[in-house]
């Protein structure tokens, strides 16, 4: 299940989560690189006895494999067929010489930055009501916030996130840590606009903003998506569209026996529900309870 | 044979997709069975069922996408003798079990059937469709029972890549160019990746001549203002895009892990498979070239029963059983048709998508079923035909405007499977490449044709595009191959973001971008200006 920061008397336990998971993920990062670079070793050492080993090799299997084939076709004369068979053998260690030169030389590893030194926060929408937020603040401006509110700008000062609904319009504000990068968010309105400012507030009254707040940077904006049906927006008039010629045509739905119609396609839906509540499955048909989901 | 009264209509979606895997440096990798174990148990058994049916003149309609990454490794040569080594080998490895179980009549008459289902497969593949399968796909495109549709261009999930969405537009760009070298013409529809619905991405579907899209149901139910017929009739978005959304009964019917058709008892169990049950030493040469036992594609046994000992598997028993489901199926659909369409004012449509590779990989017996479905639906008397979705909207021209809600196929509905704690780094990785990638392109609008520097232009493109697919963050999620999935994500990235520095600083070692393209060498034509703005 996702990490989700919901109130905030358990924000704490979730900074601390936060704290343990970066931790643990440094020295595992630190193992794998270790063993990688072996591995990487080993495998260019593979491709180099490889190669000395595919003569051995391929003239064993090519000489089974003709001669299998050959016994179906017309039999051509003991000396050709030898001939055949050693053009093929040194084409096939040609090209698989050509191979492993090709690659001998591409040894890499590669780990993830921890970081792109860049003052950025991103907003996503993991449901309805959960926002995925992650944000950086660049060496260059830390330093200019250090030179403008002094040495101890980060200790004195903490960081908070601003959610704004921009739909239904008001704000709300998480306190975050330092130690995180990236927090879940939980919001009341699905189908809203959000955007997401990261600022910070002040710990003691030896660093004063105005309205005790500073916006730090400012996220782009998202809507979060519809978590239900919408039969209040219906209204009384639909358009169509004719999709050959992009003509728009209306119709009036406020009579009964259309709306006993949409009724009657709605209760389906209904009964869907209910029937495969029995299931444990709700009207979302998961693709990753699905049998194929394993094979990717 | 009587006409029919159709009262509405039945389309069927297979989502034909694989990750792109390709590794010339070397044969270690288990993933790239992923695709041999396709091409024997889903794709070629769909095409043979769908030339049985033209063969004995069944009219049938069924919609499939195929995605640019397996359209890539279809057409790839080296994966293709690999395949054909694969082939090989199974037939020798059933050449041994037949010899092996020659005391055992139930197992040795199931090792003569895979015998001759893998040397049937060789002679397919090689002898019939001379190692070009997509031909084979185009042919039934060509003769109007298949339309295929396209996917974006490495199935990367539009709800997240958005946050730059000139990502969003390559992917559709690159989806559609790819479409358009393999089938000589462009796409009417596309599958989104993961379903994945996001309504600012329709200015781009339509900039690339995409008529139609697939959503899962609440794409369509809760969508704004509410369709008056809920998935059975299409929407069409205010930019012009129309959208099919997924039918709820028929999906459980299939889809279902606790009571689906694939759960028959008569069905091949997949778990049971010689690559764990035989002898090691026996069985060494055949599975993992480390030594880890894992499947071959040779299984004896029937699913059973639950939590029983498994009995050994009878073909005849699993047709008759699919035989009986697509009976089922097509009596459950003429009864729903028949109640939809006395409250509606067009025809109903219902739409049943579902993965490809479920048809024949997970549930063996599915492309015989679909066969023995499409033929029962032509022969019988039943109140509905096969459509595929352009056609409906080539008849039924006429659609509410509606935008879908922004959704998914995966688990719960919407981003969960490619955004949780598990795999969450990784977004902010693809969004900077994604931001570098235009940066490029804009930093270099006009590259010279066959310059070293455009080259790695195109090559960082496609490094992204490889990084942005939705399998890694879906496997990482999933938690089986992880290392793998994540070992792509960092050498995409890593690859990428070495280019970059070296196009920035004008200092491209030419050797490493040789190499890489070789690796990577997916979409061959790409040109790397549909990043800029």
């Amino acid at each position: 299940m996702p990490r989700k920061a919901k109130t905030k008397e358990e924000n704490s336990d979730i900074n601390k989560d936060v704290k343990k998971t970066s931790n643990k993920s440094k020295t595992t990062t630190k193992k794998t690189s270790s063993t990688r670079t072996s591995t990487t070793q080993k495998t260019s050492s593979k491709v180099a006895k490889k190669v000395q080993n595919t003569d051995k090799k391929s003239t064993v299997k090519k000489t089974t494999t003709t001669s299998k084939k050959t016994l179906n076709k017309k039999v051509p004369s003991k000396k050709n067929k030898k001939n055949l068979k050693t053009i093929r053998v040194v084409k096939t260690i040609k090209t698989k010489l050509k191979r492993a030169k090709l690659f001998a030389n591409l040894i890499e590893y590669y780990d993830l930055p921890y970081s792109y030194n860049q003052t950025v926060i991103k907003v996503l929408a993991q449901t309805p009501t959960i926002l995925f937020v992650y944000w950086e603040i660049s060496k260059e401006d830390r330093e200019l916030l250090e030179t403008n509110y002094g040495k101890n700008f980060f200790n004195s000062t903490y960081p908070v996130l601003v959610v704004h609904n921009l739909s239904k319009n008001y704000h709300f504000e998480v306190p975050i840590d330092d130690f995180a990068n990236n927090w879940y968010i939980h919001v009341p309105d699905s189908k809203c606009k959000y955007h997401i400012e990261l600022g910070r507030r002040s710990r003691s009254s030896e660093i004063i903003f105005p309205n005790n707040y500073l916006s730090i940077t400012s996220s782009n904006e998202i809507e979060s998506p519809n978590d239900h049906i919408l039969f209040e927006e219906l209204g009384n008039t639909i358009y169509y569209m004719n999709v050959k010629n992009n003509e728009i045509t209306t119709k009036d739905i406020a009579s009964l026996s259309f709306m006993k119609r949409i009724g009657k396609i709605y209760n389906i839906y209904d009964l869907y529900k209910k029937m495969y509540k029995e299931q444990e499955l709700d009207l979302k048909n998961p693709s990753s309870n699905n049998p194929t989901s394993t094979f990717r | 044979m009587q006409k029919k009264q159709v009262k509405g209509y039945v389309s069927f979606v297979l989502h034909a997709h694989l990750p792109f895997i390709h590794h010339p440096e070397s044969e270690d990798y288990l993933e790239e069975q992923w695709l041999y174990e396709a091409i024997s148990e889903t794709y070629i058994p769909l095409l043979l069922n769908f030339k049985k049916l033209e063969d004995e003149h069944v009219n049938f309609k069924i919609t499939m996408s195929l995605t640019p990454p397996l359209l890539n490794m279809l057409d790839n040569k080296l994966l293709q003798k690999r395949y054909i080594k694969y082939l090989k080998k199974h037939i020798e490895l059933s050449e041994k079990e037949i010899k092996r179980t020659k005391n055992n009549p139930r197992e040795n008459e199931l090792a003569h059937y895979y015998f001759n289902r893998y040397s049937n497969d060789l002679y397919v593949f090689k002898d019939i469709y001379n190692c070009n399968l997509i031909e084979g796909f185009k042919h039934f495109q060509d003769i109007g029972v298949l339309e295929i549709i396209t996917c974006g261009a490495t199935h990367g999930y539009f709800p997240i890549l958005y946050v730059n969405e000139l990502a969003v537009k390559a992917q559709i760009a690159v989806g559609v160019q790819t479409y358009e070298k393999y089938f000589g013409r462009k796409p009417r529809g596309i599958w989104l990746p993961e379903c994945g619905y996001v309504p600012e991405a329709d200015k781009y579907l339509r900039e690339f001549g995409i008529q139609y899209i697939i959503t899962e149901s609440h794409g369509i139910l809760y969508a704004d203002p509410t369709p008056v017929y809920g998935t059975f009739a299409p929407i069409v978005s205010p930019r012009g895009v129309v959208a099919f959304g997924r039918d709820i009964e028929s999906s459980r019917q299939v889809w279902s892990s606790i009571n689906g058709y694939p759960g028959d008892f008569n069905y091949r169990e997949f778990y049971r498979d010689i690559g764990y049950d035989a002898p090691y030493d026996y069985i060494k040469p055949y599975i993992a070239s480390n030594g880890v036992r894992v499947h071959t594609g040779l299984k004896y046994f029937r699913i059973t029963g639950k939590d029983c000992d498994k009995d050994y598997y009878n073909i005849q028993w699993a047709k008759d059983s699919a035989e009986k489901q697509a009976g089922h199926f097509l009596d459950c659909r003429t009864s729903q048709i028949e109640n939809l369409s006395s409250i509606m004012d067009v025809p109903p449509i219902i739409l049943c998508p579902y993965d490809a590779e479920l048809y024949g990989h997970w549930w063996y017996e599915g492309p015989y079923w679909l066969y023995i479905l499409f033929k029962k639906i032509y022969y019988d008397n039943c109140n509905f035909e096969l459509i595929t979705p352009g056609e409906y909207i080539d008849r039924f021209p006429s659609i509410q405007m509606s935008t879908p809600c922004r959704s998914s196929w995966g688990a719960n509905g919407y981003s969960e499977v490619w955004l949780n704690p598990t795999n969450d780094y990784v977004h902010k990785h693809l969004h900077v490449a994604g931001n570098r990638m235009v940066e490029l392109a804009n930093l270099f609008p006009n590259e010279a044709q066959n310059s070293l520097k455009r080259f790695a232009l195109n090559q960082c493109a496609r490094e992204l595009l490889l990084a942005q697919s939705s399998d890694w963050l879906f496997i990482i999620t999933n938690g089986t191959m992880v290392d793998y999935a994540k070992k792509r994500i960092k050498d995409h990235i890593g690859r990428f973001t070495k280019l970059y520095n070296q196009i920035k600083k004008d200092n491209i070692d030419k050797d490493f971008l040789h190499s890489i393209s070789k690796i990577d060498c997916a979409f061959p034509e790409i040109d790397y200006t549909i990043y800029s703005k």
